[in-house]
Order: C-alpha cells, then structure tokens, then sequence
C-alpha cells in the first residue's frame, strides 16, 4: 500500500482521534503543571503538582487498592469467564436465548448497575441478600462501612458487569479451536479437564490475554460503581484512584484541577505500565511480518 | 486452523464442537439426565447473573410505601405506576429518543472512519502501523477524567455543547481505538492476496474496499457496530458533562433521579429495566452475528 | 421454534416498541410543570425564539417554585427549560455554567452558603435595582428581611429568596406516646429517649442522623458547634475556632450518638434517613424542613400518619439550638445573555404570593406571614426552629474551609482518628485556608 492512500484511509480517524483525544490530553498535562481552578486562568508552578500527589499517602493507598482490585478481578474474569464460556458453548438450542439474556450486565451503565446491586445488599432500602445472611447465619453483615465486605461488594459488582463482555470473547475464541486438535486430543484418551487444562487453553491464549487486557485497562479506571456502593469510600480505604481525582479535583465543580490532572497524568503512566506485556508483543508481531 | 473471514460457522460444526469439549464420558449418557442437569446449571446462572435485575423489576413494580422496606417484602400487588409515572411526568420518552439518535450517529460514524483506518493498519506494515495500534490502545485507557472537561471546552468553543452531535463526536472518538483493534483483526485474517487480485482487475483501493472486502467483512462489521451501539447506552460521564437540557440521555437521567424522593427511585429502576430491553432484543437478533464475528478471525492474538 | 419463526418475532418485538417510541403518545403530558400553579409573568419578551435555561435540583420543596417559573413564564416566543438534576448536580453545573464568558444557564437556584464565595468572585448579578423597580408589582416587600440579608454579600443582594429551611426533628408519636417520652429538647434527653426505646426492644438503632462522610456530615458538625455557642471562623482576626474545646465536645456529642444510631450511619444522606422514618427503623431524626413533607405522605410509608415534629434539641441546654439555616432562592448569573430584567421579572413571579402559597406544606417560603399551623404540620417546629438557629457565617472562606474538614470529621466520626489529632487537622487545614483568603 502506498503511503498516500494509507495516509487518506487512516487519516479521518487519526484527526478524529487526534482531536477529541490528543488535544484534551495535552490540555490535561498542561493543567497539571498549573496551579488553576476550573473557569480561572492557572499559574505555572512546575512538578509542584506531582510532588504534593507524591507526598499524599491517599494515593499510594489508591493505588494499591486499584492495583490488587483489579490484578484479583482479572484473574477472576479470565478463569470463571472461559468456564460460562465453555458452558454456554455446549448449549444447544437455547445458546441465543442464553446468551441474550447474559449479555444484560454488561450494557446496563455501569452507575445504573451499581444501583441496582446496592439495592440487593443495602440494608436500608431492603437488602435481599443482606437480609437472606442474616436469617441464615445470624451475621449482620455491614456491607457499606466494614473495609473487607465493602471490597467483596465492590469486586463483585464489577466481576457481574464485566463477565458477559469476557464470557463473549472467550466464546468466539472456542468457535475458532481447530476440530483436529480436539480430535487428537478425544483419541489419546483424555479427560475434559486435561483437554481444556493442555489443549484449548493454549490455542486460545491469545483470546485469554485480550480478556486480561481490556480487563486490566477498564478496571483500573473503576470509578462508577464505587458512588453508590461505597459512599465512606475514604474512610475505609477503599478509594480507587479515579474516585481520589474526582474528589480532588472535580466534585465540587473542577477545584485543584492542577492536582487532578497531575494524578490523571500518573494513572496513565501506572496504566501504560501495565500494559507493558501486552504492548511488547504487539510490537514484536509487527516485526515478525 | 481458522476460520475464514466471512464465514458463519454452521450448526452442524459447532455441534461437533459441542460434543467433543463438553462430553463428560465417553459412553452416551441418558439424555434426560443430562438436559435436567444443564437445564438446572443454565438456570442457576442466567439467575444469579441477573438477580439484580430481578429483584429491580420486582421493586419497581410495587406499591411505593413497600418498594424498599426492612425486612424485604416478597408478595405484594403488582403495580405498574412507575412506568406510567416515569412515561407521563418526565421527559424520559425525549431522553430515549436522545440516546437513540446519539447511539444511531455515533455507530455510523465511527464505521465509516473506522472500517477503512482498520483496513489500512492491517495492509501497511512497519513501525507508524504498530505506533498507532499502541496509540489506540493508550488511548483506550484514558481515564475519563482526563478527556472530559477538555471536551466540555471545545464543544462550547464549536458551539455544539449540549447537542446530540456533541456526544456523539465525543463517543466516535472514545469508542475509535476498541473499533480499530477489532475491525483490524479481522482484515488481517483476509489474505492479501484477495487485495491484489481485485486490484489486478482494475479496481482502484478504495472501490476494492467497497466492492470486495466490506461484503467479505460483513460480520465484522457488524460486530464493531453492535458494539458500538451498545457503548452508546452505556456511557455516563461523557454524556453528563457534554449534555444540559437538549440532549440529556437516558444514564444521565437515571443518576439524577437517584438521589431523589421514592416514586422518583422507582422511576429510576423503571427507565434501567427500559433500557436492558434494546440490549437484550439486539442480543437475540444479532448473538449469532456477535459470536460469529468475534470467532471469525477476532482477536486471536 | 424454527430460526426465522424466532427471528420474525424478535423483529416484531422491535417494530412494535419502535412504534410506540416514535409516536410518544402521552409522553411527558403530566410533567410537574404541566400541573403547577400559574401566577402572571409579565416581561417584556425580546424578539425572537428565546431559550431560559434554569438550573434547580429536585426536591419537594423547590420544585413548586421551578415549576411555577416554567410554566407561568414560558408564553409565546420565549420557552423557559427545566431539566431534572440533584444536588450534587447542581453544584457542579454551577461551577461549570459560572466559569467561563458565557454558561448554558440564565437563572441558577443558589442558597446562602454559596452567596458570599460567589457574591465575592463576582459571577452573580446584584439585584437591588431590580427589586427597587419591581417591588410593587411581585409585593416583593413581604419577603422576610432576615433572609434576604442571608442572600446579601457586601451590602448588596445577590439572591432572591423563595424558601428557608431549618433543622427540624422528626419523631414517632406512637413510639413516643407508648414509652411515654417528650420529645427531647437536649442531646442528653435525646439519649435518654434513645436509650428507652432501645430497652424496649423494638427498635434497635433510634436515632438516624444524614451523618454521610462525603457531605452531610460537616452540617452536623457546623450545627453542634453552633449550637455550643462557637462559629467555624473569626473574621475580624482571622483565625479559626476548630481547635477550641467546643470543637472538641461537638465531635465527642457526635461520637456519644453512635450507639444508638444505625451502624452505617455515616452512609446514610438525607434520603436514607427519611428512609429509615419509612421503614420504621429509627424513631427520630433530624433534617432539613424540606425533607419533612415527604415523611408524612401515606404513599411512602406506612408509618406516615404517626409522625410528629419538634424543633431540634440544643446540645447542652443553651438558648442555641442544634441547627442551621439556609435560605434558598434565584441568582442570575453575570455571564447570562438575556435581558437580566425580563430574568428578574420571571424571579419574582416564582415567588410571589400565589406560589408561596402553593409550596405549602413541602417549603417554608421566605413571604412573611405565610406559615401557620393549617398550612404546614410542622409550623411550630419550623418557627421554633428559626428562632433559636445559630449565626450563619457568610464569609467567602467558609465553603472552602467546609470541605475541606469533612473527610477529617468523617474519620473521627468514624473512629479512624482520635479527637484531639482531629481537631488539630481541621485547625490546620482551616489556618491554610484562611491564609490564602486574606
């Protein structure tokens, strides 16, 4: 292909992108080098910024909340997301129906989702699965202001919202397992669990580590859940960095902007980070080609 | 080993499938047996994935001064005011009609800027391909945060603020890299070849991107586009601090009313129960176009 | 069912909801605007489409004055908009609509807490001319000289007010009656009664108090520290009274009542504690009067024709009552580009007589004269209430110094941090603040 029509083919979603993304993202580090308040013209104080973010211990506790959050919620994407995966492909004829129906969590906005998983654990407004624990066990469980039940309800709420979208992916990925292979595998004798465990995990490593990636970025980012689910969020410790930067810098209509966009600029760095397994070997298939 | 691009897998390999991945022993079971105990998994599952949804419906569809006591009650007289309240004293139909616009433009959109920035990063190898791809993906992970307020400041600078065009052009850009990366992959799977020889007849590159690999892509397509759409439903933040009063969307109104009194906290559960209703009426339509585009060359990695 | 029988339906399905959402039929017809009071609006219109957006949250009580702004004012080529927004909302869209040359709305809901900040940065448009001209005909002299000048800043009004709203207890009368307690009129008394209903068994948890550690919480705080004779802040010498004893002894008041108020207590917002009244999980509580209609509504609770109303209790038995007071009412932004006199036409007809009246009994409106024993339940609490409300603090500096002690209340609320550490923070975020206002 030549350089002119790549240029033509790629160039409209390049500017789009260049445009509504680059260019408020320029304007974020620019903000995070300013000492400026929403509506206010900023004053340049340099790193100042990131130093004070540095020296808040609130964002080291973010940190490692949204970190260990989001490395246990992936793993559990990946593992309970290929078994409903597995499952569902061995449906018959209700697949579609199935399906349809799995697909809900995923496309209810996820504040909207919140809601309604708080309203089968809050207490307050008649709790469902709060009260069905404490008529079996006698334990009142208090999901909002204990540290540990508030990090399982949070996990939970994002596991739901995100298994159908791992669940779908996983699944396209089994349609594409070879028949030979699983031929191969029924002849040398072996059990389900060592065909799944040696044979079609393997070929679908590719597809796990997609789920792992969009997993990784999304979760990382939480920040919608935590409003209904967890309204002492600060007190418990259970601050994502997203909810530290809107309480920092956006709840009351864009104060400290200079701040939150100094740690927005940090989650991105964290975020690359991350990914950093995942862009390695991209770049190393670009230059298998 | 794959599947080629294009090609719904039919039933009867899928089926094949099925037997050899999910067959526990290797003597046939009793049909009955088993169904009984599929039947119960499916659901057991489809239950508990959608309990919150449930036990949303059964909260909107009672009597308001029982909707969210303590202790929980399970047998009322099942009403359906919130729905009519919601229908008759908001403007919940302009905010659906908003976030169908928005999901309709914004799916479109990105398509048509999409499909051939896809094509092309798939077609032209070296180091400004692969550049991008990790652009787009560092882009993918922006946080919200970052990106918004900006967005607020050029939307009033164009003048557009507050207009379904706004939102939609926020969700076109938001939504591009995952699109790429989707649409990409699966133009990687279509050999080259196919390029050259359409080319060989005379066609120039764009004219063979329409006539030869569109219609080749067509799952694909309308995979991107499924999700797409679907995104368009779901986006909260950008849509509250890009919307006012003309082109609020359904999320953002179901954020206000949460805080508010009780028949307003049902009406909220009542728009979110209208809004899985699309969802789950495209899943059932499209599932099959869905798995089969994903599958079809999709994401292998 | 064969694939196309399953398709065909599915299509239907769409086809039919697809029918039913572009006809829209009786969609939005009895929207509160629809359904509110009319009372005359007569500006001078401009020539041509014109759009007034107003920005007010939802709550019973303000939306009788909104709704009659949209309806009565909306007439001919001129269209006033009300969205829905709580709030949280609100108070971002304030931020957003004032910062810049222009902002999407041209009448914003403001309340006294915000009018010296935004008074002091000059986003607000003073309205002593307007009021001057068009006294007579809105009988604008009726509005109550104290709120007013809880809307002026610097001796000029910024806001027009509509509503006030105070601190007002809520109680079980059943509850009450049956043990046979009076209403509290101390913090210990509130224990005491707390205490019994609690040994009574049916009630575990009392006393249920918007204490949310993001928000609600400095209120209560503020109202204690009030209500021991003390204010956030000195102007005159700059200083700040956070680390004084009365401090101390309001965080500990706050403390004292844990055990008897739900252990999520520090969740819970306004509307989690009205529904707490609803479910009968709490015998008391203490919130804004615009919350109290709600309580006493059939259709939200059960429990809805037992409840009484008191003034609230004063901490330790001063004249000064655990309290607050904030007067609501209409601001017009600096920036807007309508005429601002035909805004403050459609100010004052929201909140003439004939409106006041109409947000009986949800609002105590901010007419003089308006609120008696038949026309609101909670009258007596409600002027009780006012009588014995601590100072406000209108001072630029007290916004900011609010948020930025909540968290540090939350946490020694909380347990995280001990009293004296937190006093010592508040002081010192409070000092920092001060600094920079000076």
């Amino acid at each position: 292909m030549r350089r002119r029509e790549f240029a033509m083919l790629a160039g409209p979603s390049i500017l789009v992108m260049a445009g509504l993304l680059l260019l408020p993202l320029y304007r974020t580090i620019q903000w995070s080098l300013q000492d400026v308040d929403y509506g206010s013209p900023g004053k340049f104080v340099g790193l100042d910024n990131y130093r004070q973010a540095f020296s808040d211990p609130r964002l080291a506790d973010a940190v490692v909340f949204t970190v260990t959050l989001t490395l246990l919620v992936t793993a559990v994407l990946v593992v309970v997301g290929y078994l409903l995966a597995a499952f569902v492909n061995s449906l018959g004829r209700s697949k579609p129906y199935v399906l349809g129906l799995l697909l809900v969590p995923y496309v209810i906005p996820h504040i909207v989702g919140a809601t309604m998983f708080s309203w089968l654990f809050n207490a307050n407004y008649g709790g469902v699965v709060t009260y069905a624990i404490e008529k079996m066990t006698g334990i009142q469980v208090l999901w909002m202001t204990d540290t540990w039940p508030n990090r399982i309800l949070i996990a939970l709420n994002i596991i739901w919202s995100m298994l159908p979208f791992a669940m779908l992916i996983i699944l396209a990925g089994l349609q594409g397992v070879s028949a030979e292979i699983l031929e191969a595998a029924k002849m040398d004798g072996a059990s389900p669990v060592r065909t799944h465990l040696s044979v079609i995990v393997p070929s679908i490593r590719g597809v796990l580590g997609f789920v792992a990636l969009i997993s990784i970025m999304d979760v990382v980012r939480t920040f919608d859940p935590l409003v209904p689910l967890s309204p002492q969020a600060v007190q418990l410790g259970n601050e994502s960095i997203m909810l530290y930067i809107y309480n920092v810098a956006f709840r009351d209509g864009g104060q400290d902007l200079g701040l939150g966009s100094a740690i927005n600029v940090l989650l991105i760095l964290l975020i690359i980070v991350l990914l950093y397994p995942f862009i390695r070997g991209l770049a190393k298939e670009a230059r298998m080609r | 080993m794959t599947v080629p691009a294009g090609v719904i897998p039919s039933t009867d390999e899928s089926a094949e499938l099925n037997q050899v991945v999910s067959e526990p022993h290797s003597r046939p079971p009793r049909r009955l047996g088993r169904t009984l105990v599929v039947g119960g998994l499916v659901l057991l599952i489809c239950w508990t994935l959608l309990s919150p949804v449930l036990w949303t419906a059964m909260t909107v569809t009672k009597p308001t001064n029982i909707a969210f006591v303590n202790p929980p009650q399970f047998f009322y007289e099942p009403t359906f005011d919130a729905f009519v309240n919601l229908w008759q004293t908001t403007q919940f139909y302009s905010y659906l009609v908003n976030t169908l616009v928005v999901a309709v433009i914004s799916t479109v959109f990105a398509l048509l800027i999409g499909v051939p920035a896809a094509y092309a990063l798939s077609r032209y190898p070296g180091w400004i391909s692969t550049l991008l791809l990790v652009a787009a993906l560092v882009f993918r992970a922006l946080p919200r945060f970052a990106v918004v307020l900006p967005m607020y400041d050029i939307s009033r600078a164009l003048n557009i603020y507050d207009t379904t065009i706004a939102i939609s052009a926020a969700l076109v850009a938001i939504n591009q890299p995952f699109s790429i990366w989707l649409l990409r992959n699966f133009f990687a799977e279509i050999p080259e070849q196919l390029d050259e020889a359409a080319m060989l007849d005379g066609c120039t590159r764009f004219q063979m991107l329409r006539r030869v690999m569109i219609p080749l892509m067509g799952p694909g397509i309308l995979t991107a586009g499924i999700f797409m759409f679907l995104f368009a439903f779901q986006e909260y933040l950008t849509a509250l601090v890009l919307t006012d009063v003309n082109a609020r969307t359904v999320p953002v109104f179901i954020a206000t009313q949460l805080g508010q009194t009780l028949p307003m906290l049902q009406q909220a559960g009542a728009a979110s129960m209208i809004l899985t209703l699309p969802v789950i009426a495209f899943a059932f339509i499209a599932q099959r176009y869905l798995v089969a585009g994903l599958s079809s060359g999709s994401v292998k990695g | 069912m064969s694939t196309s029988r399953r398709r065909t339906a599915a299509v239907a399905a769409v086809v039919a909801s697809l029918s039913l959402v572009a006809t829209g039929c009786g969609a939005g017809s009895k929207t509160s605007a629809e359904t509110a009071t009319k009372v005359e609006c007569d500006y001078t219109a401009p020539s041509g489409k014109t759009d007034v957006n107003v920005l007010a949250y939802n709550s019973s009580s303000v939306d009788p004055y909104t709704n009659t702004m949209v309806s009565s004012c909306t007439k001919g080529d001129v269209t006033v908009n009300h969205e829905p927004i709580d709030f949280a909302g609100q108070v971002q869209k304030t931020t957003a609509t004032l910062a810049g040359d222009s902002g999407t709305y041209d009448i914003i809901e403001t309340y006294s807490f915000v009018i010296p900040q935004l008074a002091a940065e000059g986003k607000l448009e003073p309205l002593d001319d307007f009021v001057e001209k068009h006294s007579e005909e809105y009988g604008l002299d009726a509005i109550n000289e104290n709120m007013s000048g809880a809307m002026t800043y610097d001796g000029k009004l910024y806001g027009l007010p509509m509503q006030a709203q105070m601190l007002i207890m809520a109680y079980r009368k059943d509850v009450f009656d049956e043990l046979g307690i009076a209403p509290p009129t101390t913090f210990d008394e509130m224990r005491d009664a707390a205490k019994k209903i609690q040994d009574a068994g049916d009630i575990k948890y009392p006393i249920a108090l918007p204490l949310l550690a993001s928000a609600d919480i400095v209120t209560a705080y503020d109202a204690a520290l009030g209500s021991l004779g003390m204010n956030l802040t000195d102007p005159d010498s700059m200083s700040a009274n956070l680390d004084t004893p009365e401090s101390a002894q309001a965080l500990e008041e706050l403390v004292s009542l844990k055990p008897f108020m739900d252990p999520q207590v520090t969740t819970f917002d306004q509307p989690a504690v009205q529904q707490q009244m609803y479910n009968g999980s709490a015998a008391m509580s203490i919130m804004f009067s615009g919350r109290m209609n709600d309580l006493t509504l059939e259709s939200n609770s059960q429990f809805a024709k037992d409840m009484a109303f008191a003034a609230p209790p004063s901490v330790d038995g001063g004249d000064i009552l655990y309290d607050t007071i904030s007067v609501d009412g209409w601001s017009i932004p600096a920036n807007t580009k309508n005429d601002k006199d035909m805004l403050f036409e459609m100010l004052a007809s929201s909140v003439s007589e004939k409106a006041s009246k109409a947000s009986l009994p949800a609002a105590y409106p901010a007419r003089d004269g308006m609120v008696t024993e038949s026309s609101m339940p909670f009258a007596t609490a409600a002027n009780e209430s006012i009588a014995g409300v601590p100072p406000s603090e209108p001072y630029p500096w007290t916004a900011s110094i609010s948020n930025a002690i909540t968290p540090m209340i939350a946490d020694v609320v909380v347990g995280k941090t001990s009293i004296e550490d937190g006093t010592q923070q508040m002081q010192a975020a409070a000092e920092k603040i001060l600094a920079e206002s000076k």
